[in-house]
């Protein structure tokens, strides 16, 4: 029988980490994060380029994103049904989580209140997955209580 | 849902391990099912059953509908 995905593989020193494993997940992540850091970087040094040149670099860390996104759902279609439901129940978590707190960053930002220059325009992308990221944990944590 | 998962594979000496790596699935499963706090899908149970060559109605426990 081919063993099942296991969410110890991607979390070091914990006694099944598996390296192999981690790379191929999260190697779009760096990427992600790397194309996020350059766009923001382009953005503040050339403020005068044209809206649609401007439009094309901002959107850019949407395809690693996404990528990141597949790697994730290939991860957790490996796992067995216990852990894949524990995902999925993490997952929901994180997403209804951030849509939550997206939609009172909007609501506080369109009655006026000063949030910085960060929150101004939103979570951004890089925002939501900092704000995914902890949620996700919380869920997981949760779900996996309920297996003990 | 009660089952006799426990019984059967002490019977056969397997280990929580031993039975998730037949199965294919993880260790903490094979717990969830043997505490009584997962019930597996019919596929899973299919599996167990065979594995153990009993039919699945010796191994859980229907439970009793209202």
């Amino acid at each position: 029988m081919e063993k099942p995905n296991l969410i110890e593989n991607y979390i070091p020193h914990s006694g099944q980490y598996s390296l192999q494993k981690d790379l191929r997940l999260n190697a779009w992540l760096a990427v992600t994060v790397a194309v996020y850091l350059a766009v923001l970087f382009m953005n503040k040094g050339h403020p005068n380029w044209s809206p649609g040149l401007r439009a094309f670099y901002l959107l850019l860390p949407v395809l690693p994103a996404l990528l990141y996104i597949r790697a994730w759902v290939r991860v957790v279609r490996g796992m067995d049904e216990l852990q894949r439901g524990i995902q999925l129940a993490g997952f929901l978590f994180a997403a209804l989580g951030t849509v939550v707190i997206s939609m009172i960053i909007s609501t506080l930002n369109t009655a006026g209140l000063d949030l910085g220059v960060l929150l101004r325009s939103g979570l951004g992308i890089g925002g939501t997955f900092l704000v995914m990221f902890p949620l996700w944990l919380v869920g997981t944590a949760i779900a996996q209580c309920r297996y003990q | 849902m009660k089952n006799h998962l426990r019984e059967l594979r002490a019977a056969r000496t397997w280990s929580q391990n031993d039975l998730a790596e037949a199965l294919g699935v993880s260790r903490q499963t094979i717990n969830a099912i043997e505490t009584e706090k997962y019930d597996p899908s019919l596929p899973l149970a299919f599996a167990i059953a065979k594995l153990f060559k009993q039919p699945i109605e010796q191994i859980f426990d229907a439970p009793a509908r209202k």
